[in-house]
């Protein structure tokens, strides 16, 4: 192993995961210095809808297809969408595996494993260029940030699916390329749309405290 | 060498007041959106204007995303252009938005509850409608009945004389109906369990449901009061985004109840009504709530649960359908209760699909009906609604929302589905089962033959003065007897003549409509109750029967071929010998009310909307003409 290699594995990603670790802490301090907002009124809707109710219900809405009409009419999408980031997970999950944890990697399974999710995830990832790109309505919403955040990940998957192995009998580069985008990726994160995971659990938990007080989630449809 | 954009001073305050408008809620809304388009087909304008991106939810969603990332977020104030950051400079970028806020979303929440990462987009959308009516940009009839409300309490422009009147003339159509002369609707009286307030609508457009409440109130044994202030339910500051005109129409309402003393604040059906007055207004005014709030529906339904009132639901036969109003579901969680309603006063209810949470707007919501400007837009919106409606077959389609009864019944006569729309309160009125006043069968007291001989038509009023024989509490109220003499022959008991058969003898009205079908129904309605008709099928010819015959009353039309009706009028109001000339206008466009209302003379005297039955026609034109007497 090159030491650029073995500096891009352990130091640059710790420094990148530092500078993650710290520019989300700054930007929770940022968001919590907004007024939180209240809600005066007696409760109203069903007696068995409450805002903790509320809070649960909306964190868990993601993972419950047939609760929103958007994703019970486009499984599929919802599936892909599943995927892309259990993808993401195992993608970042090597990168810490790779460094710290090399051992797990001599398992076929898990290598193979590894390889079905992130290689899916990159389908997808091109996938979801197409149709960003393709569609008239998707074109119409997206920023270069979305493109460009998209095509980052769908490249890191692919470079991640290439370094799942470990391998560096037939050279380095995919390795290289793989931990130098994780870290690009690490830095450049708070500042592109990918940090939506880090305000997902803030905007449900105060949509669903206010739909939870006023008995609308969780949703009632007939 | 690039020259530095001077920015107006109204984008200025905009930008300024935006960052003392974010919360939480709002600042989670406009970070997390990842443009996955997931929320694009939940909206009904999208529906409608297919292949037409600029009504996604998240597009217009960006036009105040761009504002926010550009002033207040990070990556857009270092390069704008990469997450597509931008400002406001000029008046036009404002109208831009204006149109987008106000003309191309109803507020309805549907997209909302179907973005993955919860984003709230009407929420914020009604800030940034906040912050447009903060420095003036707003569609005219915002800003119409905005001043409205902030200045006369309601938001209709109700004057509290007029009001008052309405009341009255409710009260006494109820003791006609009920034969009852102790039935009233109070005013003002202290220490009432309830305090009803309703929609401005209701008094102006729709007295009968004011008539309706009152009898089921009455029913039930309710002790029960209506405001002579503060009766507004309604809250425009909802639409407007104003918060402050939110906050002040709220406490007005709640300064009442707590000035009369009442335990509980009853709000007629109406779903903006109910969402302001019920849940958002304690917010804006910053008020605790020490009574009770609840909506009509609930009220009504525990009277029936609790045995308070007793219904026939065979009295409602017609096959009817439920439209939720999107704040009384979206917002307010109010679901089943309308339902188990309908289910114990109709006998044919039929759901619409989808419903509930997931059911589409009617086209009205967000003061939609209020922006003649974009009626043509909202129309073309209203396929969804359509199409939803026609599925269900229904007859009758029934709202909890005086808002969605106008949004509702614009869509059904653009598409022309012949549906009738009504509210619950009227279901359950009609369905009421009053217990029978002991009337002494007038036989029994006087046997008529011993009075009148049999082959003799004699007036009553010569054969037996009924008071004299019957107390006055057992007979009927519409037994006028002195003045409707009632000709007995052949022995029978004396039929009970309404005095409305007679009311309009004597009245002279023209009638102007260019659909002859309309003509020939009001026509022959108010023929067949005496009054002597002249028809009119243009504007024209209205004024000059008008001129020729001074009529009592005209109905008007508002749109017919020839010279504007709103000119016709003008003309009319200001020609000094028809002074005493009453109007009623009778329309199936309420967007052209503006017409006529935005004039500066006399407004008309009565206004009803197609499809007018015989029932709300008498009652109309009768009042009409009792208050020119
Ligand atoms: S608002 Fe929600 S559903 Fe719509 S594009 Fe944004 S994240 Fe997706
Ligand atoms: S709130 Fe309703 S009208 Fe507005 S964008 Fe969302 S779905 Fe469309």
């Amino acid at each position: 192993m090159s030491e650029f290699l073995h500096f891009s594995e352990h130091t640059l990603q710790e420094v990148a995961i530092a500078w993650l670790v710290t520019v989300y802490i700054i930007r929770v301090i940022w968001f919590l210095r907004f007024k939180p907002g209240g809600d005066r009124q007696p409760a109203t809707g069903a007696a068995d809808t409450t805002p903790r109710r509320g809070i649960f219900y909306s964190w868990g809405n993601i993972f419950m297809p047939w609760a929103m009409e958007s994703t019970r009419r486009n499984l599929l999408m919802w599936i892909t969408f599943g995927i892309f980031h259990v993808g993401v997970t195992a993608s970042i999950a090597l990168s810490l595996i790779i460094p710290y944890g090399p051992g797990l990697l001599e398992s076929a399974f898990v290598v193979t494993l590894f390889q079905i999710l992130i290689g899916t995830a990159f389908l997808i990832g091109v996938t979801r260029i197409i149709r960003r790109a393709g569609g008239k309505y998707m074109r119409a919403l997206s920023s270069p940030d979305d493109y460009f955040s998209l095509i980052l990940l769908t490249v890191w998957f692919f470079f991640a699916f290439l370094s799942v192995p470990n391998q560096t009998t037939n050279g380095e580069t995919h390795l290289l390329t793989y931990f130098l985008l994780t870290a690009f990726f690490l830095m450049y994160v708070p500042f592109s749309k990918i940090s939506h995971y880090l305000y997902y659990p803030f905007t449900r938990y105060y949509l669903g405290k206010t739909l939870g007080h006023r008995g609308v989630y969780p949703v009632q449809r007939g | 060498m690039s020259q530095k954009k001077e920015r107006s001073q109204k984008a200025e305050k905009v930008i300024e007041r935006m960052g003392q408008k974010l919360n939480r809620q709002i600042v989670g809304s406009l970070t997390a959106c990842v443009h996955c388009g997931m929320c694009t087909e939940s909206c009904h304008y999208v529906l409608a204007n297919p292949g037409d991106p600029t009504y996604a939810p998240a597009y217009k969603a960006d036009k105040i995303r761009k504002l926010f990332k550009r002033h207040y977020d990070w990556t857009g104030r270092v390069i704008p252009w990469w997450v597509k950051a931008d400002s406001v400079w000029t008046e036009e970028d404002l109208e831009e938005l204006k149109d987008t806020v106000f003309g191309k979303c109803t507020n309805c929440r549907r997209c909302t509850l179907n973005c993955p990462m919860g984003v709230d987009y009407a929420t914020f959308n009604r800030m940034a409608r906040g912050l447009l009516v903060s420095v003036g940009v707003q569609p005219e009839g915002v800003a119409v009945v905005s001043k409205d409300q902030w200045e006369l309490g309601n938001q209709m422009g109700v004057l509290k004389e007029d009001y008052l009147d309405t009341l009255e003339w409710m009260e006494e159509e109820l003791q006609d109906e009920l034969e009852d002369p102790s039935v009233a609707i109070p005013v003002d009286k202290s220490d009432c369990t309830v305090m009803y307030a309703i929609n401005p609508r209701e008094v102006k457009y729709d007295p009968r449901s004011i008539a309706d409440a009152a009898k089921i109130f009455h029913a039930a044994g309710e002790s029960w009061t209506m405001p002579s202030e503060g009766w507004d339910q309604t809250n425009f500051g909802l639409f407007s985004g104003d918060d402050a005109l939110g906050g002040s129409v709220a406490r007005r309402l709640y300064e009442k109840v707590i000035e009369l003393n009442a335990s509980r604040l009853v709000i007629s059906e109406c779903g903006h009504g109910y969402r302001s007055t019920r849940c958002e207004g304690p917010n804006w005014a910053a008020f605790d709530i020490p009574f009770e709030m609840e909506s009509s529906v609930l009220t009504m339904l525990r009277y029936i649960r609790e045995g308070r009132i007793k219904v026939d639901k065979s009295r409602n036969t017609q096959l009817v359908t439920f439209h939720d109003s999107c704040n009384n579901a979206r917002s307010c969680g109010l679901f089943e209760e309308p339902r188990e309603l309908l289910n114990l006063v109709c006998e044919n209810f039929q759901e619409m699909y989808p419903n509930r949470a997931e059911n589409y707007c009617c086209t009205g919501g967000g003061g939609a009906m209020s922006m003649s400007e974009y009626t043509p837009n909202r129309l073309k919106s209203g396929v969804v609604k359509a199409d939803q409606l026609k599925e269900t077959g229904a007859e009758v389609v029934v709202t909890s929302c005086h808002n969605c009864v106008d949004g509702l019944s614009d869509v059904i006569r653009h598409y022309e589905l012949g549906i009738e729309v009504t509210q619950l309160v009227n279901l359950v009125a009609n369905a009421l089962v009053i217990e029978e006043k002991i009337v002494v069968p007038v036989e029994e007291v006087v046997p008529v033959e011993e009075v009148v001989p049999v082959e003799e038509v004699v007036p009553v009023e010569e054969v037996v003065p009924v008071e004299e024989v019957v107390p006055v509490e057992e007979v009927p109220v519409e037994v006028a007897v002195e003045e409707v003499p009632v000709e007995v022959a052949g022995g029978e008991v004396p039929e009970v003549v309404s005095a409305d058969a007679m009311s309009l003898a004597g009245r002279v009205i023209v009638v102007a409509d260019d659909e002859p079908d309309q003509v020939e129904f009001l026509a022959t309605v108010l023929e067949d109750h005496g009054a002597t008709i002249y028809r009119a099928a243009t504007g024209d010819e209205a004024l000059e029967l008008a001129r020729r015959e001074k009529p009592d009353l005209l109905t008007l039309d508002l749109h017919m071929p020839g010279r504007d009706v709103g000119e016709v009028f003008e003309m009319l109001r200001e020609d000094p010998e028809l002074e005493e000339l009453k109007v009623c206008v009778i329309t199936g466009r309420p967007e052209l009310r503006k017409l006529i209302y935005d004039r500066s003379v006399r407004p008309p005297e009565g206004y009803l909307d197609k499809p007018v039955d015989e029932e709300r026609l008498l009652l109309n034109v009768r009042k009409i003409l009792e208050l020119a007497d």
